[in-house]
Protein backbone atom coordinates (compact mmCIF):
# COMPACT_ATOMS: atom_id res chain seq x y z
CA UNK A 1 0.00 0.00 0.00
CA UNK A 2 2.62 2.39 0.60
CA UNK A 3 4.98 1.01 -2.50
CA UNK A 4 2.24 2.19 -4.25
CA UNK A 5 1.83 5.66 -2.90
CA UNK A 6 5.40 6.29 -2.95
CA UNK A 7 5.58 5.00 -6.80
CA UNK A 8 2.18 7.52 -7.70
CA UNK A 9 4.05 10.21 -6.01
CA UNK A 10 6.91 9.45 -7.94
CA UNK A 11 4.84 9.39 -11.13
CA UNK A 12 3.02 12.72 -10.46
CA UNK A 13 6.34 14.50 -9.84
CA UNK A 14 8.38 13.30 -13.16
CA UNK A 15 4.71 13.91 -15.33
CA UNK A 16 4.15 17.57 -14.15
CA UNK A 17 7.78 18.39 -15.18
CA UNK A 18 7.07 17.34 -18.64
CA UNK A 19 3.39 18.48 -19.05
CA UNK A 20 4.73 21.92 -17.52
CA UNK A 21 7.66 21.79 -20.09
CA UNK A 22 5.35 21.23 -23.08
CA UNK A 23 2.93 23.84 -21.81
CA UNK A 24 5.80 26.28 -22.14
CA UNK A 25 6.65 25.22 -25.69
CA UNK A 26 2.84 25.98 -26.62
CA UNK A 27 3.15 29.18 -25.14
CA UNK A 28 0.45 29.12 -22.65
CA UNK A 29 -0.10 32.05 -20.11
CA UNK A 30 2.22 32.25 -17.02
CA UNK A 31 -0.44 32.19 -14.55
CA UNK A 32 -2.05 28.77 -16.18
CA UNK A 33 1.20 27.28 -16.51
CA UNK A 34 1.09 25.46 -12.94
CA UNK A 35 -2.82 23.95 -13.71
CA UNK A 36 -0.94 22.22 -16.71
CA UNK A 37 1.38 20.75 -14.85
CA UNK A 38 -1.43 19.79 -11.79
CA UNK A 39 -3.21 18.31 -14.30
CA UNK A 40 -0.41 16.44 -15.79
CA UNK A 41 0.25 15.51 -12.44
CA UNK A 42 -2.72 13.69 -12.08
CA UNK A 43 -3.35 12.37 -15.17
CA UNK A 44 -0.49 10.27 -15.67
CA UNK A 45 -1.01 8.97 -11.78
CA UNK A 46 -4.12 8.12 -12.05
CA UNK A 47 -2.64 5.68 -15.46
CA UNK A 48 -0.71 4.27 -13.33
CA UNK A 49 -2.90 3.93 -10.34
CA UNK A 50 -5.28 1.93 -13.08
CA UNK A 51 -2.21 -0.10 -14.61
CA UNK A 52 -0.97 -1.18 -11.50
CA UNK A 53 -4.79 -3.15 -10.79
CA UNK A 54 -3.54 -4.98 -14.33
CA UNK A 55 -5.82 -3.01 -16.83
CA UNK A 56 -4.75 -2.77 -20.18
CA UNK A 57 -3.00 0.60 -20.99
CA UNK A 58 -5.44 1.36 -23.36
CA UNK A 59 -8.70 1.43 -21.00
CA UNK A 60 -6.26 3.00 -18.59
CA UNK A 61 -5.15 5.84 -20.57
CA UNK A 62 -8.79 6.10 -21.73
CA UNK A 63 -9.91 6.48 -18.27
CA UNK A 64 -6.71 9.03 -17.06
CA UNK A 65 -8.18 11.09 -20.24
CA UNK A 66 -11.59 11.50 -19.82
CA UNK A 67 -10.30 12.44 -15.94
CA UNK A 68 -7.82 15.03 -16.94
CA UNK A 69 -11.01 16.46 -19.35
CA UNK A 70 -13.55 16.87 -16.79
CA UNK A 71 -10.42 18.58 -14.35
CA UNK A 72 -9.42 20.63 -17.30
CA UNK A 73 -13.49 21.97 -17.99
CA UNK A 74 -13.25 22.88 -14.23
CA UNK A 75 -9.86 25.03 -14.92
CA UNK A 76 -11.17 26.11 -17.59
CA UNK A 77 -14.79 27.54 -16.48
CA UNK A 78 -12.57 29.25 -13.12
CA UNK A 79 -10.21 31.06 -15.78
CA UNK A 80 -12.81 31.71 -19.15
CA UNK A 81 -9.68 30.04 -20.99
CA UNK A 82 -10.10 27.33 -23.83
CA UNK A 83 -10.12 24.05 -21.77
CA UNK A 84 -7.88 22.28 -24.34
CA UNK A 85 -4.86 24.89 -23.30
CA UNK A 86 -4.71 22.79 -20.41
CA UNK A 87 -5.61 19.79 -21.42
CA UNK A 88 -2.83 19.51 -24.37
CA UNK A 89 0.14 19.71 -22.19
CA UNK A 90 -1.09 17.30 -19.24
CA UNK A 91 -1.80 14.32 -21.74
CA UNK A 92 1.56 14.88 -23.45
CA UNK A 93 3.75 12.47 -20.83
CA UNK A 94 0.99 9.68 -21.54
CA UNK A 95 1.22 10.22 -25.34
CA UNK A 96 2.60 6.88 -26.52
CA UNK A 97 5.84 8.60 -28.09
CA UNK A 98 7.92 5.50 -27.38
CA UNK A 99 5.77 2.66 -29.07
CA UNK A 100 5.69 5.24 -32.01
CA UNK A 101 9.50 5.36 -32.05
CA UNK A 102 9.93 1.86 -31.75
CA UNK A 103 7.27 0.79 -34.44
CA UNK A 104 9.21 2.97 -36.91
CA UNK A 105 12.36 1.30 -35.83
CA UNK A 106 11.50 -1.63 -36.19
CA UNK A 107 9.76 -0.74 -39.45
CA UNK A 108 13.34 0.68 -40.66
CA UNK A 109 15.13 -2.46 -39.74
CA UNK A 110 13.05 -4.67 -41.25
CA UNK A 111 13.53 -2.61 -44.81
CA UNK A 112 17.18 -3.02 -44.72
CA UNK A 113 16.56 -6.98 -44.50
CA UNK A 114 16.57 -8.88 -47.43
CA UNK A 115 13.83 -11.04 -46.01
CA UNK A 116 11.36 -10.94 -43.79
CA UNK A 117 11.42 -11.52 -40.14
CA UNK A 118 8.55 -12.39 -37.80
CA UNK A 119 10.13 -10.91 -34.93
CA UNK A 120 10.54 -7.43 -36.12
CA UNK A 121 6.69 -7.87 -38.27
CA UNK A 122 5.83 -8.61 -34.70
CA UNK A 123 7.03 -5.99 -33.45
CA UNK A 124 5.56 -3.28 -35.82
CA UNK A 125 2.01 -4.77 -35.84
CA UNK A 126 2.36 -4.53 -31.45
CA UNK A 127 4.09 -1.70 -31.52
CA UNK A 128 1.92 0.49 -34.16
CA UNK A 129 -1.53 -0.88 -33.24
CA UNK A 130 -0.73 0.36 -29.49
CA UNK A 131 0.50 3.83 -30.60
CA UNK A 132 -2.19 4.18 -32.82
CA UNK A 133 -5.27 2.77 -29.75
CA UNK A 134 -3.07 4.76 -26.87
CA UNK A 135 -3.85 7.86 -29.04
CA UNK A 136 -7.41 7.02 -30.14
CA UNK A 137 -7.67 7.14 -26.56
CA UNK A 138 -6.46 9.80 -25.47
CA UNK A 139 -7.86 12.21 -27.70
CA UNK A 140 -11.79 10.17 -27.44
CA UNK A 141 -11.44 10.42 -23.29
CA UNK A 142 -10.23 14.36 -23.54
CA UNK A 143 -13.40 14.81 -25.73
CA UNK A 144 -15.56 12.66 -23.64
CA UNK A 145 -16.92 15.46 -21.43
CA UNK A 146 -17.94 17.57 -24.43
CA UNK A 147 -19.80 14.48 -26.11
CA UNK A 148 -21.68 13.41 -23.48
CA UNK A 149 -22.60 16.58 -21.22
CA UNK A 150 -22.10 19.97 -23.19
CA UNK A 151 -23.80 18.44 -25.96
CA UNK A 152 -25.27 21.66 -27.95
CA UNK A 153 -23.76 24.46 -25.50
CA UNK A 154 -20.52 26.04 -24.78
CA UNK A 155 -18.57 24.77 -22.50
CA UNK A 156 -17.77 28.44 -21.15
CA UNK B 1 -27.48 47.62 -38.42
CA UNK B 2 -26.43 49.58 -41.98
CA UNK B 3 -24.44 48.28 -44.66
CA UNK B 4 -20.57 49.99 -43.68
CA UNK B 5 -21.18 48.33 -40.24
CA UNK B 6 -21.90 45.04 -41.26
CA UNK B 7 -18.74 44.84 -43.50
CA UNK B 8 -17.25 46.24 -40.19
CA UNK B 9 -18.33 43.35 -37.87
CA UNK B 10 -17.26 41.07 -40.59
CA UNK B 11 -13.70 41.72 -41.09
CA UNK B 12 -13.51 41.61 -36.95
CA UNK B 13 -14.83 38.47 -36.82
CA UNK B 14 -13.47 37.04 -39.86
CA UNK B 15 -9.83 37.99 -38.57
CA UNK B 16 -10.50 36.63 -34.87
CA UNK B 17 -11.04 33.64 -36.24
CA UNK B 18 -8.17 33.72 -38.61
CA UNK B 19 -5.53 34.50 -36.04
CA UNK B 20 -7.46 31.88 -33.50
CA UNK B 21 -6.68 28.66 -36.64
CA UNK B 22 -3.25 30.57 -37.67
CA UNK B 23 -2.19 29.82 -33.40
CA UNK B 24 -3.75 26.25 -33.48
CA UNK B 25 -7.29 26.33 -32.11
CA UNK B 26 -9.02 23.73 -33.04
CA UNK B 27 -12.26 23.84 -35.88
CA UNK B 28 -15.23 23.44 -33.34
CA UNK B 29 -13.50 26.26 -31.01
CA UNK B 30 -13.25 28.64 -34.14
CA UNK B 31 -16.62 28.22 -35.24
CA UNK B 32 -18.21 28.84 -31.74
CA UNK B 33 -16.06 31.50 -30.85
CA UNK B 34 -16.34 33.17 -34.36
CA UNK B 35 -20.36 32.69 -34.15
CA UNK B 36 -20.41 33.99 -30.68
CA UNK B 37 -19.12 37.10 -31.54
CA UNK B 38 -20.84 37.94 -34.58
CA UNK B 39 -23.65 37.27 -32.83
CA UNK B 40 -22.61 39.62 -29.62
CA UNK B 41 -21.60 42.16 -32.14
CA UNK B 42 -25.41 42.32 -34.13
CA UNK B 43 -25.02 39.96 -36.61
CA UNK B 44 -28.44 37.91 -37.35
CA UNK B 45 -25.96 34.58 -37.89
CA UNK B 46 -22.54 33.23 -39.13
CA UNK B 47 -21.55 30.15 -41.43
CA UNK B 48 -17.87 29.26 -41.13
CA UNK B 49 -16.77 27.06 -44.04
CA UNK B 50 -12.81 25.77 -43.09
CA UNK B 51 -10.64 24.04 -44.83
CA UNK B 52 -6.71 23.72 -44.32
CA UNK B 53 -5.45 26.34 -45.57
CA UNK B 54 -8.10 29.03 -45.69
CA UNK B 55 -11.55 30.03 -44.59
CA UNK B 56 -14.76 31.71 -45.79
CA UNK B 57 -17.03 33.12 -43.83
CA UNK B 58 -20.48 34.50 -44.43
CA UNK B 59 -22.29 36.93 -42.12
CA UNK B 60 -25.94 37.53 -42.30
CA UNK B 61 -28.30 40.62 -41.02
CA UNK B 62 -31.30 41.52 -42.73
CA UNK B 63 -31.31 38.81 -45.19
CA UNK B 64 -28.11 40.47 -46.59
CA UNK B 65 -25.15 38.26 -46.98
CA UNK B 66 -21.22 39.41 -46.63
CA UNK B 67 -19.12 36.75 -47.35
CA UNK B 68 -15.14 36.74 -47.34
CA UNK B 69 -12.39 34.74 -47.71
CA UNK B 70 -8.81 34.78 -45.43
CA UNK B 71 -5.87 32.10 -46.53
CA UNK B 72 -4.55 30.29 -43.07
CA UNK B 73 -0.61 30.65 -42.75
CA UNK B 74 0.21 28.32 -39.64
CA UNK B 75 2.02 30.13 -37.50
CA UNK B 76 3.00 27.32 -35.03
CA UNK B 77 1.14 26.85 -31.74
CA UNK B 78 0.25 29.79 -29.69
CA UNK B 79 -1.94 29.57 -26.41
CA UNK B 80 -1.33 33.45 -25.40
CA UNK B 81 -3.09 34.52 -28.51
CA UNK B 82 -6.42 31.78 -27.76
CA UNK B 83 -6.78 32.82 -25.11
CA UNK B 84 -6.90 36.30 -25.36
CA UNK B 85 -9.68 35.80 -28.32
CA UNK B 86 -11.35 33.75 -25.90
CA UNK B 87 -11.37 36.84 -23.70
CA UNK B 88 -12.24 39.13 -25.67
CA UNK B 89 -15.44 36.84 -27.06
CA UNK B 90 -16.66 36.52 -23.66
CA UNK B 91 -16.67 40.00 -22.37
CA UNK B 92 -17.98 40.89 -26.07
CA UNK B 93 -21.16 38.66 -25.21
CA UNK B 94 -21.15 40.44 -21.59
CA UNK B 95 -21.43 43.96 -22.99
CA UNK B 96 -18.58 45.12 -22.02
CA UNK B 97 -16.92 45.25 -25.39
CA UNK B 98 -18.27 47.21 -28.14
CA UNK B 99 -17.10 46.55 -31.89
CA UNK B 100 -14.39 49.49 -31.29
CA UNK B 101 -13.01 48.11 -28.13
CA UNK B 102 -12.98 44.87 -29.73
CA UNK B 103 -11.22 46.49 -33.07
CA UNK B 104 -8.22 47.90 -30.51
CA UNK B 105 -7.88 44.35 -28.67
CA UNK B 106 -7.75 42.47 -32.04
CA UNK B 107 -4.76 45.33 -33.23
CA UNK B 108 -3.05 44.32 -30.11
CA UNK B 109 -2.90 40.63 -30.58
CA UNK B 110 0.13 39.66 -30.87
CA UNK B 111 2.11 36.40 -30.70
CA UNK B 112 4.34 36.57 -27.48
CA UNK B 113 6.87 33.16 -26.61
CA UNK B 114 8.70 32.56 -24.03
CA UNK B 115 12.49 33.31 -24.82
CA UNK B 116 15.20 30.41 -25.89
CA UNK B 117 16.43 30.66 -22.32
CA UNK B 118 14.15 28.95 -20.81
CA UNK B 119 11.99 26.87 -23.64
CA UNK B 120 15.45 25.01 -23.73
CA UNK B 121 15.98 24.15 -20.20
CA UNK B 122 12.51 22.99 -19.85
CA UNK B 123 11.99 20.93 -22.71
CA UNK B 124 15.63 18.96 -21.93
CA UNK B 125 14.59 18.86 -18.50
CA UNK B 126 11.17 17.18 -19.92
CA UNK B 127 12.63 14.66 -22.10
CA UNK B 128 15.18 13.56 -18.99
CA UNK B 129 12.01 13.11 -17.12
CA UNK B 130 10.68 10.96 -19.46
CA UNK B 131 13.70 9.01 -19.65
CA UNK B 132 13.09 8.53 -16.22
CA UNK B 133 9.72 7.50 -16.09
CA UNK B 134 10.92 4.91 -18.83
CA UNK B 135 13.36 3.33 -16.44
CA UNK B 136 16.78 4.53 -17.11
CA UNK B 137 19.51 5.62 -15.24
CA UNK B 138 20.67 8.53 -14.39
CA UNK B 139 23.64 8.93 -16.92
CA UNK B 140 20.83 8.23 -19.23
CA UNK B 141 18.76 11.33 -17.98
CA UNK B 142 21.52 13.09 -18.15
CA UNK B 143 22.75 11.94 -21.47
CA UNK B 144 19.22 12.82 -22.27
CA UNK B 145 18.87 16.26 -21.52
CA UNK B 146 22.30 17.36 -22.69
CA UNK B 147 21.02 15.68 -26.41
CA UNK B 148 17.72 17.41 -26.28
CA UNK B 149 18.76 20.89 -24.94
CA UNK B 150 21.17 20.90 -28.41
CA UNK B 151 18.61 19.45 -30.06
CA UNK B 152 15.66 22.07 -29.28
CA UNK B 153 18.68 24.80 -29.69
CA UNK B 154 18.81 23.89 -33.24
CA UNK B 155 14.83 23.67 -33.41
CA UNK B 156 14.88 27.14 -32.56
CA UNK B 157 17.65 27.94 -34.48
CA UNK B 158 16.25 26.94 -37.50
CA UNK B 159 12.46 28.17 -36.92
CA UNK B 160 13.97 31.64 -36.40
CA UNK B 161 15.61 31.41 -39.99
CA UNK B 162 12.10 30.49 -41.07
CA UNK B 163 13.08 27.49 -42.75
CA UNK B 164 10.59 24.38 -43.72
CA UNK B 165 9.32 22.71 -40.52
CA UNK B 166 9.78 19.51 -42.23
CA UNK B 167 13.49 19.94 -42.86
CA UNK B 168 13.85 21.48 -39.10
CA UNK B 169 12.69 18.46 -37.31
CA UNK B 170 14.51 15.73 -40.09
CA UNK B 171 17.68 18.44 -38.60
CA UNK B 172 16.58 18.63 -35.44
CA UNK B 173 16.73 14.68 -34.92
CA UNK B 174 19.55 14.00 -36.60
CA UNK B 175 21.69 16.20 -34.25
CA UNK B 176 19.74 14.96 -31.06
CA UNK B 177 20.17 11.31 -32.19
CA UNK B 178 23.70 11.74 -32.76
CA UNK B 179 24.45 13.41 -29.70
CA UNK B 180 22.26 10.51 -27.94
CA UNK B 181 24.60 8.15 -29.22
CA UNK B 182 27.15 9.09 -27.58
CA UNK B 183 26.03 6.17 -24.42
CA UNK B 184 26.85 3.80 -26.60
CA UNK B 185 30.57 5.37 -27.58
CA UNK B 186 31.53 6.15 -23.94
CA UNK B 187 29.92 3.23 -21.68
CA UNK B 188 28.36 5.66 -18.70
CA UNK B 189 25.19 4.15 -18.71
CA UNK B 190 23.39 0.90 -18.50
CA UNK B 191 20.45 1.86 -20.72
CA UNK B 192 21.41 3.97 -23.96
CA UNK B 193 18.53 2.40 -25.86
CA UNK B 194 16.11 4.75 -23.46
CA UNK B 195 18.56 7.98 -23.86
CA UNK B 196 17.91 7.48 -27.88
CA UNK B 197 13.72 6.69 -27.69
CA UNK B 198 13.62 9.58 -24.72
CA UNK B 199 15.84 12.95 -26.40
CA UNK B 200 13.73 12.85 -29.21
CA UNK B 201 10.34 12.89 -27.88
CA UNK B 202 10.13 16.78 -27.89
CA UNK B 203 9.60 16.48 -32.19
CA UNK B 204 6.51 14.11 -31.13
CA UNK B 205 3.81 16.53 -32.63
CA UNK B 206 0.85 16.21 -29.72
CA UNK B 207 -0.96 19.28 -30.35
CA UNK B 208 -1.46 18.20 -33.69
CA UNK B 209 -2.24 15.13 -33.47
CA UNK B 210 -4.71 16.13 -30.57
CA UNK B 211 -6.53 18.71 -32.66
CA UNK B 212 -6.86 15.99 -35.63
CA UNK B 213 -8.48 13.36 -33.47
CA UNK B 214 -10.63 15.84 -31.74
CA UNK B 215 -11.56 17.80 -34.80
CA UNK B 216 -12.49 14.41 -36.61
CA UNK B 217 -14.62 13.22 -33.53
CA UNK B 218 -16.67 16.67 -33.32
CA UNK B 219 -17.56 16.32 -37.09
CA UNK B 220 -14.91 18.74 -39.31
CA UNK B 221 -13.68 15.46 -41.06
CA UNK B 222 -11.71 16.73 -43.66
CA UNK B 223 -9.48 19.20 -41.37
CA UNK B 224 -8.82 16.41 -39.10
CA UNK B 225 -7.68 14.24 -41.83
CA UNK B 226 -5.13 17.27 -43.13
CA UNK B 227 -4.24 17.85 -39.53
CA UNK B 228 -3.44 14.71 -39.40
CA UNK B 229 -1.77 14.32 -42.43
CA UNK B 230 0.71 17.11 -41.34
CA UNK B 231 1.41 15.02 -38.54
CA UNK B 232 2.34 12.43 -39.78
CA UNK B 233 5.05 14.57 -42.13
CA UNK B 234 6.22 15.56 -39.19
CA UNK B 235 6.62 12.37 -37.72
CA UNK B 236 7.94 11.39 -40.84
CA UNK B 237 10.81 14.19 -41.30
CA UNK B 238 12.11 13.29 -37.70
CA UNK B 239 12.23 9.39 -38.91
CA UNK B 240 14.11 10.45 -41.31
CA UNK B 241 16.43 12.29 -39.14
CA UNK B 242 16.70 9.39 -37.18
CA UNK B 243 17.50 6.63 -39.65
CA UNK B 244 20.07 8.90 -41.40
CA UNK B 245 21.64 9.30 -37.78
CA UNK B 246 21.72 5.67 -36.44
CA UNK B 247 22.98 4.54 -40.21
CA UNK B 248 25.54 6.80 -39.37
CA UNK B 249 26.24 5.27 -36.23
CA UNK B 250 26.07 1.82 -37.34
CA UNK B 251 23.56 1.10 -34.68
CA UNK B 252 21.14 -1.03 -37.68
Amino acid sequence: MMSLLLELLHDAFFSAIPAFGFAILFNVPKRYLGYCALAGALGHSARTFLMHFNMPIEWATFAAAALVGVITIQFAKRHLAPPLMYAVAAIIPMVPGTYAFNTVIALIQLTAQSQVSPELSAQVIVNGLKTVFILGALAVGLALPSLLYYRNRPII
Amino acid sequence: MYEDNQNDITRLVVRSAQLLLAYGAESDLVEELSQRLGKALGLASVELSISSNALVLTSLVHGRCITTTRRIRAHGINMMVVCELQRICILTEKGIYGANEVRRRLARVEPKTYPAKVVIPVVALSCASFCHLFGGDFMACVLTFIASSVGMGVRLFLAKRHFNLLINFAITAFVTNVIAQLGYVYPVSETPQITLAASVLMLVPGFPLINAISDMVKGHINVGISRWGNASLLTLASVIGITIAMQLGGIF
